[in-house]
């Protein structure tokens, strides 16, 4: 397996005296694949995304990127390298789409640089990609939910990361959505994009995903291909609740059964 | 807004703001109000005068005033991420109008003490407001620097309300009073000298910044993976606007909503993205203050602080804004 970004080991915690939320996390993310990382609410998913993006720093062990350690390289160039559309991104002021989707191009231009004319075509060809080409003049706070997902996965597009995290990307959407987003994230997977997504959709992991994460309590309880992860077994025991995998039409389907009640 | 269209607003902007600079040079109370006609200049020595060593620095000095508070408005607004967000907003009104009581009752009451003592005091309240929002250990940037802001603000209010209650009524309180309404009728060459290399650092770093400020004004971590260093490019855009804004308050005393409303009436024009609703705000405040200041010296025989002027128009105008907003539902999934 050719591995595009490694965690080695590590242990993260928020402050001297906080709890410890990861620790000693292994982990390899294959090039060119969909990895979708799952676990219940709490268990570290988003802390980690953050760990592999820079922003937050392990106090023991490395990340790797690409065959380099995080340290050597420097914020412009891992910015050029990893994208992140977050779980919430809140956009405060009423940018165009084109004029939030633009934005992607920071990790090409210093700050004192405007973006130019490939900027631009290089935005609209993302917008077309998502196909949101109509939006382009729209106040982004005057769109819908999947068309704002849309739109902030454009902006990552527009980076042109050889890795994009996304957290959450399918929350709160509906499913004509959830299918226009997942299967975009296929078809850049097609491409050699890396991806890593989390979700607390088992379903829509079995959708977009070649390589799965189970993650339990700050550590990882198992991962490899669906056969492997997406069991009966595996689910019930991360998520302590009843689920069923079943298989229908060789297609795996992850199913819910209702709790006993206590008492 | 296209780009060639925006292209020709400012220049109409830019033409607008030439011709009440030109107007502005001739109206006035001399020799009889509402002004006098260009060929005066040539005739009376006395208007020759008036306009070259009073109007001009004053005027300059307008301009640069609302051109720097309203850039300083439009940056905080936009990296604080709320629109409620002024100048004045990180102690530096309060701590300059402190400086300048200090040095009226204790100092010298002299106009170039005053300007250094309330540059001197804006900047220490913007300093103490970033060290203190350093040093609280819970919320985000945003809300530390919020927070931190209106407790220093608060702290030199209350100074600036001790001074007063020492203050000798019949000199001193006045003299205080007048700063602090605001109002640039003693201007002089020498404070145009005084503010122009911060006021020039200001608008250079913010203009060629125009486009970052888009991307600082993103949640946290989209703008870090997106490759800006948010604490130092934040603080270089804060500082030297701040800085710039507490020189002009020095000489100015405190002028309000210039800094709220403009940036505000700018992004409504001109849409959200920074590159085009700064540089378009600069304009417009530059503008908006001159006339303002026109209005100061020529409404009534006696001159009407200018502070008061600006929080009038201010509050009309953001009343308007307000109630002619659209309010659009948002359709949320």
């Amino acid at each position: 397996m050719d591995k595009m970004l490694s965690l080695d080991s590590v242990y993260f915690s928020y402050g001297e005296e906080d709890p410890v939320v990861l620790a000693d996390l292994s982990l390899d993310i294959p090039a060119g694949k969909v990895t979708a990382i799952l676990g219940p609410n709490g268990t570290g998913k988003t802390t980690m995304l953050h760990i592999m993006l820079g922003l937050l720093k392990p106090f023991q062990g490395g990340v790797t990127v690409a065959g380099k350690s995080h340290k050597d390289y420097s914020k412009r160039e891992l910015s050029q390298l990893i994208g992140l559309v977050p779980q919430f991104e809140s956009i405060p002021f009423n940018f165009s789409v084109i004029e939030y989707v633009l934005l992607g191009r920071s990790p090409y231009l210093n700050p004192f640089q405007l973006p130019g004319n490939l900027d631009l075509e290089i935005t609209e060809k993302a917008l077309k990609e998502a196909g949101i080409s109509h939006l382009a003049e729209k106040p982004v706070t005057e769109i819908s939910g999947g068309e704002r997902q849309l739109v902030h996965i454009s902006r990552v597009l527009t980076q042109q990361t050889k890795i994009l995290l996304l957290d959450e990307p399918t929350a709160h959407l509906d499913l004509e959505n959830q299918n226009r987003i997942l299967s975009l994230l296929r078809r850049m997977a097609a491409q050699g994009v890396t991806t890593v997504i989390t979700t607390h959709d088992p379903n829509a992991a079995i959708f977009a995903a070649d390589h799965f994460v189970l993650m339990d309590q700050g550590d990882i309880a198992v991962e490899g291909e669906l056969e492997k992860v997406i069991t009966t077994e595996n689910l019930s025991m991360i998520y302590r609740t009843p689920i069923r995998v079943e298989k229908t039409n060789g297609y795996t389907m992850v199913v819910m059964d209702k709790m006993e009640e206590h008492g | 807004m296209t780009k060639d269209k925006y292209n020709r607003f400012i220049l109409l902007l830019g033409l607008g703001i030439l011709v009440v600079f030109l107007v502005s040079v001739f109206i006035g109370r001399y020799p009889s109000p509402p002004g006098m006609l260009p060929g005066t200049l040539f005739e009376d020595r006395l208007a020759r005068q008036l306009v070259l060593n009073l109007r001009l620095p004053r005027l300059l000095v307008a301009f640069l005033l609302g051109m720097i508070l309203s850039a300083a408005g439009s940056v905080m607004q936009m990296i604080f991420r709320n629109p409620l967000v002024e100048p004045g907003f990180l102690g530096v009104s309060q701590g300059a109008a402190f400086g300048a009581a200090i040095s009226i009752l204790y100092f010298a009451n002299h106009p170039l003490v005053i300007e250094l003592s309330a540059t001197f005091f804006g900047l220490l309240a913007l300093g103490a407001s970033y060290y203190l929002s350093t040093r609280i250990r819970y919320g985000g940037w945003v809300l530390r620097l919020i927070l931190s802001g209106v407790a220093v603000s608060a702290l030199f209010s209350a100074g600036v309300g001790v001074l007063k209650y020492m203050a000798d009524p019949l000199t001193e309180l006045p003299e205080i009073t007048f700063w602090l309404l605001g109002g640039l009728y003693s201007v002089t060459w020498r404070d145009l000298l005084f503010v122009l290399p911060f006021a020039l650092v200001g608008i250079v770093v913010v203009y060629v910044m125009r486009w970052r400020v888009n991307l600082l004004s993103l949640n946290d971590d989209t703008a870090f993976s997106l490759g800006a260093s948010l604490t130092r490019e934040r603080l270089i855009l804060l500082i030297t606007t701040v800085a710039a804004a507490a020189a002009l308050i020095s000489i100015s005393g405190v002028i309000s909503w210039v800094g709220l409303i403009v940036p505000h009436i700018s992004r409504r024009i001109f849409g959200a993205s920074a590159e085009k609703s700064i540089p378009a705000a600069m304009l417009l405040g530059g503008g908006f203050t001159m006339i303002a200041d026109d209005l100061a010296r020529t409404l009534l025989a006696g001159e009407i602080p200018l502070g008061i002027l600006t929080s009038a128009i201010g509050a009309v105008l953001f009343i308007y804004l307000m109630i002619s907003m659209s309010f659009k539902v948002r359709r949320d999934g």
